[in-house]
């Protein structure tokens, strides 16, 4: 296989952020959390820019990872592997069954459809107590160091280790994501973004490649839930909730949604502007909000979609 | 079962489905005619309540019911003409995200204008009376807020089956591009469309403020629910929004009898069910927007 | 027994008839035009053949398995391949791949999500083999979306001829275009004609029809107006007739 330069470029940039990070005034935990969020954004895009089904309700199974994992910590067993597994279980079934629902909805009534059901499991984690402590959030679990037989990574109070841990599950999912997208069954999901009745008049079943797409989506949505639950020690009912979902999607269209590293390069931005307008006013959410409208009415195509562009221009 | 708790819950059920109705038949005027999910409806909501609230002590209860929400439209012709507009025909996607964002935006100047706590507003005295001690939460007020938007809808289903550019609007929903061929200005139309829904949005805003209190996040409260009513009548069929709002509001209402803690999640029940047996809804026509 | 036989077949759209009571049938190797003035029902009629929606009456059956009520897709397996009158492509992506993609499907890898060096090896012959016969080889790797109106409908031709049709339905082939794209074309269908695929195409162009159709059938407001050869339907008084009422 030929090295492709993108790979490599964005490999040495990731696997030496401990190192540069400090000197551009960034911590660890902001990096973990850009990774962990960049991976959200990308399992996202492989439904919304790589099949072009808009789902607006991702969050919620970024939330049934995350919950499924605190879960998993807190009444099953000490377990990270195992966390993350439980936590990639119960989004991905969520999602098959709800998937199985929605998948002959097309367009606006599809956003529709999916924004409200991912309210529901919204209002279970806000209702349901003495389960998943309400509006506080999961509480009462913390990730546990992994133990590879030889030797034990204590990721539970290392934060670098943290990083590089939360790196190897990123590599691990978005080198999978990749190699579906340039397999025969990820042109499939292009077909369809692309024309949905030449698709189908190749004798595509479209609704069932769309339900694998938003299945796979899913999966990996949730596995970024997971690893946020871990590096918070806690999981948010406000993951779930659908504003968090039009996050995702702006990190997307941010970065660029026709590009796979787009979301990532969205995640960054929109992690640190958050980070620091945060900590410099009390109304950063209208700036977020000014943001959104910024990035649809000039960038629509996103940051890498922009500058491309430009260097063709 | 004590027949009063019932009669209770359901009745607020009613009020708080009138509130949906409102909504949602904004909501799905827009989105019928534009293809535009506008997440900024709740925020509109929220600025008629307010408007009314700061105008009332100068022009009164009574004007400030129709002043308010004619401003709120206002407000939103201006955002339509400005932003809204340069999206139509595009990925619906890129719709959402702007009005996603003016949710954002509404929801924090209204806390910086008016505070973040809730402030009251109340009706006046006179309506605020219970019209019987047994039927302590039958208030005037509440039945005069079910008037109220009795007399929108009807006004509304009126306008648009006997007025020119009602028929219009209707006819754009169903065949845009014949109906621009046919000469009628379509972005006017549009706009026009745009500002009934917000000026619905408006007086939802000002009846919700009477009845309970303002918060800034008044209208994005009402906004999912005003989602499924809309999936639950079927999208494109106003009447069946009608019908989903009421619905879905008294469905809730009644839930709150038995089982409080879950008369949130009983609306997204109700919608699976509905996707499950009759996936274009309750009212929807099929191949319509599907 | 025919490749394609259809029976009777009536369509309303409410109070509308748009397709009343045609008949048709077409054996192997033979190229139909089906023609007739505007709104005679014929793309209508296309699509139930194609199976866009389920005809109000009467039957339709391919190389003898009855087809009346199956979805595309379906049809599709069975060997019926079809064009519209807008270009169906996708937009974005090379010729190559789009032709590559329906080579994938029809080779029944659609659900894989690796491919083995040989399978890659005979899938590219494949999109090669099709891009010879269609002459777009040369601009395999250009975006079909920039291409000209002609190259994209051979490049949709390109991905009706990867699922090995039996029957290539063409619905108005030259819509639209001038006359050197128009030739082209022309010239293309002629070639797949030549191969021995069976084609029935919707055409406009009176020319093209003429040039290219073994026997042609006439709609006239939803219902078959005459059948024949080309010199049969030429000196047809009905068609004429037809014909010159619209224009006059």
């Amino acid at each position: 296989m030929k090295l492709r330069p993108d790979i490599v470029g964005i490999s040495l940039i990731l696997v030496l952020a401990p190192f540069w990070l400090p000197l551009v005034h960034g911590y660890e935990a902001l990096g973990t959390r850009v990774l962990v969020l960049g991976l959200a954004a990308m399992s996202l895009n492989f439904l919304l820019g790589f099949t072009g089904v808009l789902s607006f309700g991702h969050a919620a199974y970024f939330g049934l990872g995350a919950y499924g994992c605190g879960f998993a910590l807190k009444y099953l067993a000490p377990s990270t592997p195992l966390a993350i597994l439980c936590g990639m279980l119960l989004g991905t079934i969520a999602g098959a069954l709800l998937g199985a629902l929605i998948v002959r909805r097309r367009g606006v009534y599809f956003a529709m459809v999916t924004i409200a059901f991912g309210q529901v499991f919204y209002f279970i984690a806000f209702r349901w107590n003495t389960l998943t402590g309400g509006d506080d959030g999961l509480r009462g679990f913390s990730r546990q160091p992994i133990d590879l037989g030889f030797t034990t990574i204590n990721i539970a109070d290392n934060l670098t280790a943290l990083y590089y841990f939360v790196l190897v599950c990123f590599a691990i999912a978005v080198g999978l994501m990749g190699l579906l997208l340039r397999s025969p069954f990820g042109r499939t999901l292009l077909a369809i973004r692309e024309n949905e009745r030449r698709a189908r008049f190749l004798g595509l079943p479209i609704e069932q490649h769309i339900w694998l797409s938003f299945v796979i989506s899913c999966a990996f949505m949730s596995m970024a839930g997971a690893l946020y639950a871990l590096l918070n020690n806690f999981a948010d009912p406000k993951g779930l909730h659908y504003t968090q979902s039009g996050d995702f999607v702006i990190m997307a269209v941010l970065g660029g949604m026709r590009s796979f590293w787009g979301p990532l390069l969205g995640a960054a931005v929109f992690v640190v502007l958050q980070d620091s307008l945060s900590s410099m006013t009390t109304n950063w959410q209208s700036w977020i909000g000014v943001m959104f409208v910024i990035v649809v009415l000039f960038f629509p195509r996103g940051l890498l979609g922009f500058l491309r562009r430009k260097s063709q221009a | 079962m004590d027949t009063q708790l019932i009669l209770f819950n359901g009745f607020n059920g009613l009020i708080v489905g009138a509130f949906y109705v409102l909504m949602a038949l904004g909501l799905s005027l827009i989105l019928n005619l534009s293809g535009v999910i506008n997440f900024a409806h709740g925020g509109f909501l929220a600025v008629g309540g307010y408007l009314a609230y700061t105008l009332t002590p100068y022009i009164g209860f009574w004007p400030s019911l129709l002043v308010a929400p004619t401003l709120t439209a206002i407000l939103g012709v201006v955002i339509e003409r400005t932003m809204v507009r340069r999206l139509y025909g595009r990925d619906p996607l890129y719709s959402l995200l702007l009005t996603f964002g003016l949710a954002f935006i509404f929801e924090d100047m209204t806390r910086a204008i008016w505070g973040a706590q809730g402030v009251p507003f109340a009706p006046p005295e006179y309506l605020s009376q219970p019209i019987s001690l047994d039927l302590f939460f039958v208030t005037y007020y509440r039945l005069f807020m079910m008037a109220v938007v009795f007399i929108a809808v009807l006004a509304l289903f009126m306008f648009l089956r006997y007025t020119r550019i009602g028929v219009r609007i209707r006819a754009g929903t169903l065949d845009l591009e014949t109906v621009s061929a046919l000469g009628v200005n379509v972005r006017a139309l549009r706009t026009l469309n745009f500002a009934v829904g917000i000026f619905l949005a408006g007086l939802a805003g000002v009846l919700a403020g009477g009845n309970l209190s303002l918060e800034p996040t008044m209208g994005a409260n009402v906004l999912m629910p005003s989602f499924v009513a809309i999936i639950v009548g079927g999208v494109g069929s106003l009447p069946g929004t009608l019908v989903g709002g009421l619905l879905i509001g008294v469905a809730a209402g009644l839930t709150s009898v038995w089982f409080p803690s879950a008369s949130e999640a009983v609306i997204y029940v109700i919608m699976a069910v509905v996707l499950l047996v009759r996936p274009r809804g309750l009212m929807g026509e099929e191949g319509v927007m599907t | 027994m025919s490749l394609l036989d259809v029976n009777n077949v009536t369509k309303a759209f409410g109070s509308l008839v748009a397709v009343r009571n045609v008949s048709l049938s077409i054996e192997p190797g033979e190229l139909r035009a089906i023609i007739g003035p505007n709104g005679a029902g014929k793309t209508t009629f296309f699509n139930l053949i194609s199976g866009l929606f389920p005809p109000t009456e009467g039957t339709i059956s391919f190389d003898g398995t009855d087809v009346t009520q199956l979805p595309p897709q379906r049809r599709v397996v069975l060997g019926m391949a079809r064009t519209f009158q807008i270009t169906e492509i996708f937009p974005e992506l090379s010729i190559a791949e789009n032709v590559r993609i329906g080579v994938e499907v029809a080779g029944g890898y659609r659900l894989r999500p690796w491919i083995r060096k040989a399978e890659n090896a005979a899938i590219q012959e494949r999109v090669a083999e099709i891009l010879e016969l269609t002459q777009l080889a040369a601009k395999a790797g250009r975006t079909v979306g920039e291409l000209s109106h002609g190259d994209q409908r051979a490049a949709e031709i390109s991905m009706a001829l990867t699922l090995k049709p039996r029957i290539l339905l063409l619905d108005e082939p030259t819509a639209g275009m001038g006359d050197q794209e128009t030739y082209e074309v022309t010239a293309l269908i002629k070639r797949l004609h030549r191969e021995g695929y069976t084609i029935a195409l919707i055409e406009h162009d009176m020319r093209v029809v003429f040039n290219l159709a073994d026997r042609i059938l006439v709609l006239d407001q939803g219902s078959p107006l005459a059948q024949g050869t080309p010199q049969e339907i030429s000196t047809n008084e009905a068609v004429q007739a037809a014909y010159l009422g619209k224009t006059a």
